[in-house]
């Protein structure tokens, strides 16, 4: 396992991870809506070194034709990751086995507060491609998206949002970066509706006792609430913005 | 508890924006751009609300029958035409409802006879429209445009001398010599969709642009 390796550098030193976080600090997280303009709905996400653009169009027919479903919108997701975007080669741009893997799971949270049945014999595409990337890339690219739908004013039960927590150095911590990540001991991502509680994806490797389980999805659940206030302000930032010019114009 | 109280509070008065999975309603109500859920209302798309009234921001447009559009036709077919009326679903008319052929790419004003549960729409009542210009707006943005009885879309009218038809769906279609300025006019309604006293505004706005009709066509009388 990765414990064993020689060159793994001591994730926690006077109870402050490597990054000088706590264990319950998130990296530093900044969403904006809007940033595209061609696409119905966008979303650009800066959460620690991670640089990730969502994109939404739709809904929209469905090609080809055949796959159309009558009683609801379909929803096709794609999470790929630019050949530039970390120091690791990932080779030739396009997905791989592991970004098709991220993008069934992201569609599954999509179709899962997504209001499919409001557009039958649609489908909605969302895009998400990561620029940059340090650890914890599948769970921001699902943040952005969810911005990147509501941008669009596709009707959602609420605005998904997560985290990953993982167990470095035999501590649970959340917000994993690449370091923490290649060398801790399990990782877990994990996207949780903040209105309902609901866990919509757990990924995790590694190993945990079934109690560090649950209290992983605790922690994500309380992390989960920060990362939605952002996600609420970078909405508010690109909706109110006009209001309050407006407001101001009116004095 | 916390919540009942929060919730008398923001209902006071105050516009507010909300956001997917916000609560708009201790009770049920059936309302655009919300769903229902365990005897409680929630936004589904970011709005703005009011009391109880919610009011999207943003959205595709859908048929609902009696809407008149205005469309580009996009297919010709073995009975009838098939026409883009801006919305993730497709317009049909039967050949039987048209005078005239139609041509791939003719602007049409266009009203919605039924629009079904997967929302195909129907169209009858159909008028071609030549010469103008179209302009595309967010279809949530329509009512506003189009102000209450009618009043906000023919003071622009009367302001710019231009005849304007404007769709349900988002789409609409201007005709005249100062287009140019009834397009700004609604590009700025647009902008302060959310605002009151947009009225008020406007008429400042083409008031300080233009002259009103009557006054436009004295000199050119005389």
């Amino acid at each position: 396992m990765s414990s064993s390796n020689p060159n793994k550098p001591k994730l926690i030193q006077n109870g402050k991870r490597i990054s000088g976080r706590s264990f319950t600090d998130l990296r530093p997280l900044k969403i904006t809506a809007g940033v595209l303009k061609q696409a119905d709905g966008s979303a650009m996400i800066e959460w620690g070194k991670n640089r990730i653009i969502a994109a939404v169009y739709g809904p929209h027919e469905v090609f080809p034709k055949f796959l159309t479903d009558n009683r609801k919108a379909l929803v096709s997701a794609r999470y790929v990751m630019a050949p530039f975007s970390s120091l690791e080669d990932h080779g030739r741009s396009g997905p791989n086995r592991r970004s098709i893997e991220i993008s069934k799971v992201a569609k599954h949270v999509f179709e899962n507060v997504i209001l499919t049945n409001k557009f039958p014999k649609t489908i909605i595409d969302i895009h998400m491609d990561v620029v940059q990337s340090d650890g914890g890339t599948r769970i921001a690219a699902i943040t952005a998206a969810s911005v990147a739908l509501a941008d669009a004013g596709i009707p959602m039960k609420d605005l998904v949002a997560g985290v990953a927590v993982g167990k470095v150095d035999g501590e649970l911590v959340v917000d994993l970066d690449k370091l923490e990540d290649n060398h801790g001991e399990s990782d877990g991502a994990v996207i949780i509706s903040p209105r309902s509680g609901e866990v919509l994806l757990f990924q995790m490797e590694g190993l945990l006792t079934p109690d560090e389980v649950k209290r992983t999805v605790r922690l994500a659940s309380d992390a989960a609430l920060k990362v939605r206030e952002v996600q609420v302000a970078a909405l508010k930032e690109r909706y109110a913005q006009v209001a309050s010019e407006q407001g101001e114009q009116l004095l | 508890m916390m919540s009942e109280e929060n919730n008398g509070e923001i209902f006071m008065s105050e516009k507010r924006l909300v956001i997917p999975g916000e609560k708009v309603a201790d009770e049920p109500i059936r309302m655009d751009g919300c769903y229902i859920e365990n005897n409680a209302t929630y936004a589904s798309v970011v709005s703005m609300a009011q009391d109880d009234k919610v009011v999207p921001l943003k959205g595709k447009y859908l048929p609902i029958s009696g809407d008149y559009v205005v469309g580009i036709v996009s297919e010709e077919r073995f009975s009838g035409f098939t026409i883009d009326i801006n919305s993730p679903y497709e317009g049909q008319i039967s050949s039987r409802e048209l005078r005239d052929p139609l041509r791939v790419e003719d602007v049409v004003f266009v009203k919605i006879a039924f629009a079904d549960e997967v929302n195909n729409a129907a169209l009858t009542d159909l008028r071609r429209l030549y010469g103008g210009e179209i302009l595309e707006i967010e279809p949530v943005k329509v009512p506003r445009v189009i102000g209450r009885n009618m009043s906000m879309v023919s003071m622009i009218r009367d302001y710019t001398g231009t005849d304007i038809f404007v769709g349900k769906n988002g789409r609409l279609y201007l005709k005249g010599n100062n287009s140019a300025l009834a397009i700004e006019a609604i590009l700025k309604i647009c902008r302060e969709a959310h605002t009151t006293g947009l009225t008020d505004r406007i008429k400042n706005f083409l008031e300080s642009q233009a002259q009103p009709r009557e006054n436009q066509t004295e000199p050119q009388q005389s």
